[in-house]
């Protein structure tokens, strides 16, 4: 069975290696490293939010941490691309510890507000200082990556497909790691019956700020990467609409499902990049979507999947 | 501080927390009753005032009739709202995040759907009277004063509804017990659907009166709709004097913080006070047992 697994997964994998050789379209490459980075933001949140049971709706902040944090040191402190990559990671795992000191003690709903919040905080802070963070404006024109004598961005943007789809590969199997580890099963089974948890000596406290710390970093990194790749970091990276996709594609996905995100990231992005030409009627076509799916099949999209793939043993 | 600006703060906080009072009680009614946060809510304000202006401005019948009609458009919306995006998932374990996102997804529908009759132009409604009053040396317009005097009657009436009459005893039945109450013969569906209506005919009416004071866009109901979650984490929701009570704290010190550091860093400074309250009372300020 396992084997089984490893090699559907190796199928999958070659198939996205070789896709942008089979469609040497630029344009489809960017929809897709787009939907790989959506995918790794969306599978992180599903991390805190899907095993841990930790409404945090910060994560998005987190994102667009690593997209400023990379757009101030490459451009302002002069950092290179690729340490700004990893530092991005860094500060979004940062400004995971500073939110999951007031969310330790609240419950549910209030968890909620106090991230939206936190939020809504780290945005005001982003937008005032403008001398560092271009303000309403943002900043444009930053560095891209390059490995000595190669930009990433040349023949079609081959090299930042790569860079997306190792990212993904990366965020993934460090995700199957910690829902694997002893951590991910005190995650759940606090998720599940926190007072049986509890009783059993496991610590909420340390198990809520170790879920967020260790779903913010390759977020931050995706933030970071994303900016590298669009050469921009601008507020919208705090807006509702990003924070709705992302949480489209986690809910459409299934929730503690890590393939799932990846699933419906696919599918969403597609779907969002190729409507942007219609206006208001992009927004309510995908709006309508979201609903029937979440309607249809409860438990999201990789699960509909797993039943179709239990009917039909192949 | 002279008393001049003493006079234009306090009078600023009784309009604000007017504003705020109206929005958080109906987020309030809604979380009361059906245990989900209602991210839509700040679209039925957005929605109540283009509706308002269009048959107040647009068709010019008369700002009265546009506040009926807006009431009751949003209303209808809302009740309807309940129906397809929330009360089918209502049984479901995941239905407080299952919420968030399919109202999110009513939000974007109505604001596009907004944009899509109306226009992304600014538009403005005539005010409630016209003129300004003079109180303890502040000039106030008396479309605020308005405001000012009779959003407590709107509350009391709210509150004489939930607490007073047959409906309100059953509404707050349904959220206290929902089986028991489903058991006793209560109709819970039309009464979710009911609190929804409620919560969004409030919404318009402070649709009404923010879209006299600023211009009115599609994107008119996010920030109040911010400020109203603010008034809700702050003043606990378990009872009714709890978010109004928050609202006009919040609106102190949003006009005290405004004057004192100015309109851009408030929003900071609202949301810093509001999570150190939480760090030492997560229950909110006024609250006392949760749901």
């Amino acid at each position: 069975m396992t084997m089984r697994k490893a090699l559907i997964g190796l199928v999958v994998l070659a198939l996205l290696a070789a896709l942008p050789f089979v469609f040497p379209v630029p344009y489809i490459r960017h929809i897709f490293i787009l939907a790989f980075i959506y995918a790794v933001v969306a599978a992180n949140w599903d991390l805190s939010l899907g095993y841990g049971g930790i409404f945090n709706f910060a994560h998005v902040a987190f994102f667009s941490i690593g997209v400023y944090g990379y757009g101030i040191l490459t451009k302002i402190a002069g950092w290179s691309p690729w340490m700004a990559l990893g530092a991005g990671g860094v500060l979004a795992v940062c400004a995971a510890v500073l939110v999951a000191i007031p969310v330790l003690r609240l419950s549910g709903i209030y968890i909620i507000l106090v991230t939206f919040a936190f939020a809504q905080l780290v945005l005001q802070l982003v937008v005032s200082q403008s001398g560092l963070t271009g303000g309403m404006m943002g900043m444009v024109g930053l560095p891209t990556f390059q490995i000595p004598g190669y930009n990433l961005v040349r023949d079609g943007k081959l090299g930042y497909y790569f860079g997306a789809l190792i990212l993904l590969v990366a965020s993934t199997g460090f995700l199957r790691l910690v829902v694997g580890s002893r951590l991910g099963l005190a995650i759940r089974a606090l998720r599940d019956d926190p007072d049986y948890a509890a009783a059993r000596g496991i610590s909420v406290a340390r198990q809520r700020i170790l879920t967020l710390a260790a779903s913010a970093f390759f977020t931050g990194v995706a933030g970071a990467y994303y900016a590298a790749y669009l050469r921009i970091a601008s507020p919208d990276a705090f807006g509702v609409s990003l924070l709705s996709l992302l949480l489209s594609i986690l809910l459409l996905g299934g929730l503690a499902s890590i393939y799932g995100p990846v699933v419906a990231a696919l599918g969403l992005t597609f779907l969002s990049e190729t409507s942007v030409d219609f206006g208001p009627w992009r927004h309510i076509v995908i709006a309508v979507v979201i609903v029937a799916v979440v309607r249809i099949w409860p438990g999201g999209l990789w699960s509909a999947l797993r039943r179709i793939g239990r009917r039909h043993p192949s | 501080m002279s008393g001049d600006a003493l006079a234009t703060i306090v009078v600023s906080a009784l309009v604000l927390g007017s504003l705020y009072a109206i929005m958080a009680v109906g987020l309030a009614v809604v979380w009361q009753a059906l245990g989900i946060f209602n991210f839509a809510h700040g679209l039925f304000m957005t929605l109540g005032a283009y509706v308002a202006w269009q048959v107040a401005s647009g068709a010019s019948w008369g700002l009265w009739p546009g506040i009926a009609a807006a009431v009751a458009a949003s209303a209808v919306v809302g009740a309807i709202a309940c129906e397809l995006l929330v009360r089918p998932f209502l049984g479901r374990k995941d239905v407080v995040l299952v919420a968030v996102i399919t109202t999110l997804a009513g939000a974007t529908l109505i604001e596009n759907g907004v944009l899509l009759a109306w226009g992304g132009r600014p538009k403005q409604l005539p005010p409630l009277s016209t003129g300004t009053v003079d109180i303890f040396g502040a000039a106030l317009s008396a479309h605020e004063a308005t405001i000012v005097a009779i959003t407590p009657l709107i509350l009391l009436g709210v509150w004489l509804f939930l607490g007073r009459t047959r409906t309100g005893a059953a509404l707050r039945a349904v959220a206290q017990n929902h089986e028991a109450a489903a058991l006793m013969g209560l109709p819970a569906a039309r009464l979710y659907a009911l609190a929804f209506a409620l919560a969004a005919g409030l919404a318009a009416i402070a649709g009404i009166f923010l879209g006299a004071i600023r211009f009115m866009s599609p994107a008119m109901g996010g920030d109040p709709l911010l400020k109203a979650m603010v008034v809700v984490i702050f003043g606990g929701v378990a009872r009714f004097a709890g978010p109004v009570a928050a609202a006009y704290l919040i609106g102190l010190v949003e006009a005290v913080s405004t004057y004192a550091i100015g309109l851009y860093w408030t929003p900071s400074v609202l949301f810093l006070f509001m999570i150190g309250t939480l760090m030492l009372r997560p229950q909110g300020l006024f609250g006392g047992a949760r749901r």
